[in-house]
């Protein structure tokens, strides 16, 4: 195949434009599903951010009940995975699912070691690092966010129970969403891409083949097939017509030099006929 | 004719037989170097992929990200890097195909095995080789190919010249007038 000029032609061309179409399709691809992730993860924490202001008199209150109703109604919503709050010895307060209250957290859990790695547990992160992503015991995709309940002056001066001054986090909001529909939309914008490339590189690669083969190789198959004949039949072969500027050249010397043989081939005859 | 006639050019005399020898196994050793260089690509592509593997399992050998940006300082943005990678492949595919088109007798491949594990070793620092192994990885087939592809051409063209010159040499005693 790399011998013939299609096969020359054709390879560099097919290797170059799918090289450089599938590698734009994979960089595209990922700058997407990155983006989307990072909007997935300022979503959950705005979520997250909402929970906390939505639960804040409450717990200012030390009305336990209505926020027990609050997370069961948040955990009840669609999407939503799961919803707790840790105290600050990371016990489970209050959470959607009643089995979870009064558990023990594990602070080396994949969603804790980034602030808890350390003898001093980080106060402060940025939502892309409060963020993590498992499968739950469903084997659903869950990107679970945490956020700290911080001690703010109407906290340790509340009435009800008091928090010391200098204790700067409460307690610890955990709030799972799911990422089924993420991962479908990935998923078609995966497909749709594939598709894209596959039809540009038919279209690019077919259109370069159709144009060649009409444009080159059949004209030069045809200049082939008259050069053999020339040979074999001397000048009164027929010259193929309409063929391009260059090989119409090619053809006409052809037909001179066959005729310029023919004459020889006969003068030869005519000699050796005669002695 | 002397043993010792000098080879004239002009006149077309045949050279002395041990010259012609010489002259000959020039010709073949060229042929054996051509039919070496014509595997670069294999050897290039056979290098990619040792250091894919080793990419892939997030370069075992070497120290952590973490000490490269304790000693080197924060790396580029992986946005940033894919820019650049965007860049160097287009102009390393394009500058193939010009070698392609004017026939340039270079027989460089390995350069890009060191751009390639360059853009590996940015994007694991990075954190995000997870996310581009595969963008880079096929560039490095598509350019290795491709000049690996052009460089094979080259040395088949080039054997199938010193086999001509090496049958015109056993033919007339001499190398062709051209030369």
């Amino acid at each position: 195949m790399f011998r013939t000029l299609v096969g020359r032609a054709l390879v560099p061309v097919g290797l170059t434009v799918t090289g450089f179409m599938v590698v734009c399709c994979l960089l595209l691809y990922s700058a997407i599903r990155n983006g989307v992730k990072h909007d997935a993860a300022l979503h959950a924490a705005n979520l997250a951010d909402t929970i906390l202001k939505s639960t804040r008199y409450a717990m200012l209150k030390s009305d336990r009940e209505t926020l027990a109703t609050i997370i069961n109604n948040i955990g009840q919503q669609k999407g939503v995975s799961h919803v707790r709050i840790f105290n600050k010895r990371g016990v489970v307060s209050f959470s959607a699912k009643a089995d979870e209250i009064n558990r023990q957290v594990d602070k080396s859990a994949e969603g804790c070691i980034a602030c808890h790695r350390g003898p001093v547990p980080i106060t402060t992160l940025g939502p892309m690092n409060q963020t993590r992503t498992f499968r739950n015991a469903g084997g659903t995709s869950v990107m679970a966010i945490t956020m700290p309940v911080y001690n703010e002056p109407e906290c340790f001066n509340a009435a009800c129970h008091v928090h010391q001054p200098g204790q700067k986090v409460l307690g610890t909001l955990d709030v799972g969403l799911s990422q089924e529909s993420l991962i479908s939309s990935l998923a078609v914008i995966r497909t749709q891409m594939i598709i894209f490339t596959i039809m540009t590189l038919l279209l690019t690669l077919g259109g370069v083949t159709a144009l060649l083969r009409r444009s080159v190789f059949l004209p030069l198959q045809r200049l082939r097939d008259f050069a053999e004949a020339s040979v074999k039949g001397g000048d009164s072969v027929t010259t193929p017509s309409h063929l391009p500027d260059d090989l119409d050249r090619i053809a006409y010397s052809i037909r001179l030099l066959a005729g310029k043989g023919s004459g020889v081939g006969q003068k030869r005859d005519k000699t050796n006929s005669g002695t | 004719m002397t043993y010792l006639q000098q080879y004239d050019p002009a006149t077309g005399t045949p050279e002395p037989k041990d010259k012609r020898e010489v002259l000959r196994l020039d010709i073949l050793n060229d042929i054996k170097i051509l039919r070496r260089r014509s595997l670069t690509g294999a050897w290039a592509l056979s290098l990619l992929l040792l250091i894919s593997t080793f990419a892939w399992w997030r370069f075992p050998l070497l120290p952590l990200p973490e000490t490269f940006i304790a000693y080197l300082g924060t790396p580029p943005s992986p946005p940033v890097i894919s820019i650049v990678f965007i860049i160097y492949t287009f102009f390393a595919i394009i500058l193939s195909l010009s070698r392609m088109m004017s026939g340039i007798e270079y027989y460089g491949i390995f350069s890009h095995i060191a751009y390639l594990t360059g853009f590996f070793f940015f994007y694991h620092v990075a954190g995000a080789l997870d996310d581009n192994f595969w963008a880079v990885f096929a560039a490095g087939i598509t350019i290795l190919g491709v000049e690996g592809y052009r460089i094979r051409q080259l040395c088949h063209e080039g054997i199938l010249r010193n086999r001509e010159r090496l049958a015109y040499l056993e033919k007339t005693g001499r190398l062709p007038t051209d030369e």
